[in-house]
């Protein structure tokens, strides 16, 4: 079986197959041999022998992301960002708005929108705020991920906005 | 005292419910709606359903708290922390309800609940307090008027509302030409937050160390200081970590600071438990800032150092019990404790708060560590509200000693399905400055700004090759592929041993 994963904007070819009460897994070529046994429906604990390097001892776990439907996998306190792109990779649908296309900016919880910070038109730079949320008694600044120009905006400052609902878009 | 209603929530009302199983009462639990299967429903002995999830329809709910606790036969009320705790009005309720109140009387929370008022009674009691206006700005005052008053303080100059608290209704000003926006702008938002609109001004000390003093009085007149705890990395006015004892304080200024603390509670006949915050500045002296009428979040590290079951206490002093504990023990602390806010929240996109159902959870454990919290794999963490999820501790012999536990402890905490702050404090105690205890009340949130969102933890690469391997494994094997079968027991090896032990009896 032959995945395609992508981290950090970096997408790696992982290949694996059953091997000898384990599994070969090649990583962009580079070859292991792991011993996987599941401790729970999230989560594996790996031996990996990487050549002269034996018997490396890894917990890691797997959930779904916390917001847009990529997966997190961590490694000891590092949640890391992973994207599946495989033959049967898990929501695939997802994965490809992920890195490209416009960005919809929306609160993951229910507020109200303090203040807007842009307008159709605005060219916003890499993680500058475009919009204050106040929820859970603070307030939230919702930033852009990527640089673009704002191609929608949604709701006025003092309304109240239901989790999810979309506020901002950048192309 | 037989029966303890809880009108709170989370790991505060679990922490209460333990302390309640520790003395034998039984706890009576309340929840919202989307609190049906939180973690205090379910280790409480009776539980009552408040209302909706929005917390000022249960949670701050005063009369069907009262409701509950009447059908519930319960003849005291713990407040916890946040909601109503400091809510003199609830105070009141409860003892009309021919309840005990498990907290200060309402006359002590109103008296500390103004800033000014509060700041007033330190002053009696003969304790400095952060030069500042005595009395809330006259709502007509002019603008000369305040310059005058600004002026006679020193800059830079704090805006603050007298009801305030968690930054609001605050507002820095170093230019003189912009006090008067920042009064106007302090106001509406103390205005919007509290319902009061009062404000005064106080100079803004520079780089000064958050020090606060725990206290338990009882209504026989003793007050028992104990050792300071130190809660200097903020986060936008917010404690993130928390330490005892703090590295800024020697035993001389202990004794002065913790004197200070109970003459203030003294002075208004303060009962229950109670936190005296200060400033401490650069040259080492330290003012009144206010008190918190409550038992504080970060409890539990005066437990660790000091041995003595905080939460019981504030029982034990509800029931009438003088306080019999050894006053210089309380101020000798054994050890170092540090205690993090772990948080649903994801750092690396701005703190932003990250609701959810958590998939997966497996707490720190081990010497020296405490996890005090009510989170559990399958439950959510609501939007409505405050998202701690665990109150971390970790108690050493020494300083160095609890870093390094703490750090093996946020290395142990796997959550799943929400971010955490967990990657934030493996970065922060990491830091060189926390290393050293060179921090002030805006060291955190100056490193935040240089810092400009750069992710507190990137993976190598050989982390992101794991996490890749992880990842394709996980999806070929499936979430409820099969599992290593353990060595299947062999019942007629059993039946043997068995039989075998029957016959040497025989």
């Amino acid at each position: 079986m032959t995945y395609e994963i992508e981290i950090a904007g970096r997408i790696r070819r992982v290949s694996v197959r059953r091997e000898g009460g384990g599994f070969a897994v090649a990583v962009d070529g580079r070859s292991f041999h792991v011993d996987a046994a599941r401790t729970d429906p999230h989560s594996l604990s790996l031996i990996v022998d990487d050549g002269p390097v034996p018997g490396t001892s890894l917990d890691v776990a797997v959930a779904a992301g916390a917001s847009n439907g990529r997966l997190t996998v961590q490694v000891g306190a590092l949640p890391i960002p992973v994207t599946m792109n495989g033959r049967r990779g898990w929501r695939s649908g997802h994965a490809a708005a992920t890195a490209a296309g416009p960005q919809r900016i929306a609160t993951p919880m229910p507020g109200k929108i303090v203040r807007m910070l842009v307008k159709v038109g605005d060219v916003v730079a890499p993680r500058q705020p475009v919009v204050v949320v106040e929820a859970m008694k603070m307030e939230n600044e919702l930033r852009a991920a990527r640089g673009g120009t704002v191609a929608e905006v949604h709701g006025r400052e003092g309304a109240s906005v239901d989790a999810g609902a979309l506020l901002v878009v950048i192309q | 005292m037989q029966k303890i209603l809880i009108a709170n929530r989370g790991e505060i009302a679990v922490r209460v419910i333990r302390a309640c199983r520790d003395m034998a009462l039984s706890p009576v639990a309340v929840f919202s709606e989307c609190d049906r299967a939180a973690m205090h429903v379910r280790l409480a002995d009776r539980a009552f359903a408040i209302g909706p999830s929005a917390p000022r329809e249960s949670y701050l709910n005063i009369d069907r708290i009262i409701d509950a606790a009447r059908k519930s036969g319960a003849d005291a009320v713990h407040p916890g922390y946040g909601f109503l705790a400091e809510n003199a009005e609830f105070a009141r309720a409860v003892a009309r309800a021919g309840l005990v109140f498990i907290g200060p009387s309402p006359q002590a929370i109103d008296a500390m609940g103004s800033k000014t008022a509060a700041r007033e009674a330190a002053s009696r009691a003969g304790v400095a307090v952060v030069p500042g206006t005595p009395r809330p700005l006259d709502a007509s005052a002019s603008g000369a008027e305040i310059a005058a008053a600004a002026n006679a303080i020193g800059y830079p100059i704090l805006v603050k509302a007298v009801a305030g608290g968690g930054g609001k209704g605050m507002r820095t000003v170093v230019d003189p030409a912009d006090l008067a926006s920042a009064v106007v702008s302090a106001r509406s938002e103390a205005q919007s937050a509290f319902g009061d609109a009062a404000v005064y001004l106080e100079r803004r000390l520079t780089r000064p160390r958050h020090i606060e003093v725990q206290l338990l009085a009882d209504g026989h007149g003793t007050v028992v200081p104990f050792v300071e705890r130190e809660c200097s990395v903020q986060r936008r006015h917010q404690k993130v970590l928390e330490e005892t004892p703090s590295v800024a304080i020697s035993p001389a200024v202990r004794a002065k600071l913790t004197s200070a603390a109970a003459a203030v509670a003294k002075a208004v006949g303060y009962t229950n438990a109670g936190t005296i915050e200060f400033l401490l500045d650069e040259g080492g002296e330290f003012f009144f800032l206010e008190m918190n009428t409550r038992l504080q979040v970060e409890h539990p590290i005066t437990e660790m150092v000091t041995g003595v079951d905080l939460v019981r206490w504030q029982i034990r002093v509800a029931r009438g019990e003088r306080i019999d504990l050894d006053p210089a023990a309380m101020i000798a602390p054994n050890g170092h404790a540090i205690e993090c806010r772990i948080y649903a929240e994801d750092p690396d996109n701005n703190f932003l708060p990250s609701p959810g159902r958590i998939e997966f959870l497996r707490a720190p454990a081990g010497p020296g560590i405490r996890d005090d919290s009510a989170a559990a794999a399958g439950l959510d963490v609501p939007i409505f509200y405050d998202p701690l999820i665990s109150k971390l501790v970790a108690w050493a012999e020494d300083r160095p000693q609890a870093i390094a536990r703490m750090r093996r402890a946020l290395g142990e905490y796997r959550i799943g399905g929400v971010r955490t702050t967990v990657p934030f404090f493996v970065w922060l105690l990491g830091e060189q400055a926390f290393v050293d205890g060179r921090t002030h009340t805006a060291y955190l949130d100056e490193v935040l700004r240089d810092r400009n969102g750069r992710p507190f933890l990137e993976p190598s690469a050989d982390v992101e090759e794991v996490a890749a391997m992880a990842a394709a494994l996980q999806a070929m094997l499936g979430s409820t592929a099969e599992r290593k079968p353990a060595a299947a027991p062999d019942a007629s090896r059993w039946r043997t041993d068995a039989r075998l032990e029957g016959l040497r009896q025989v």
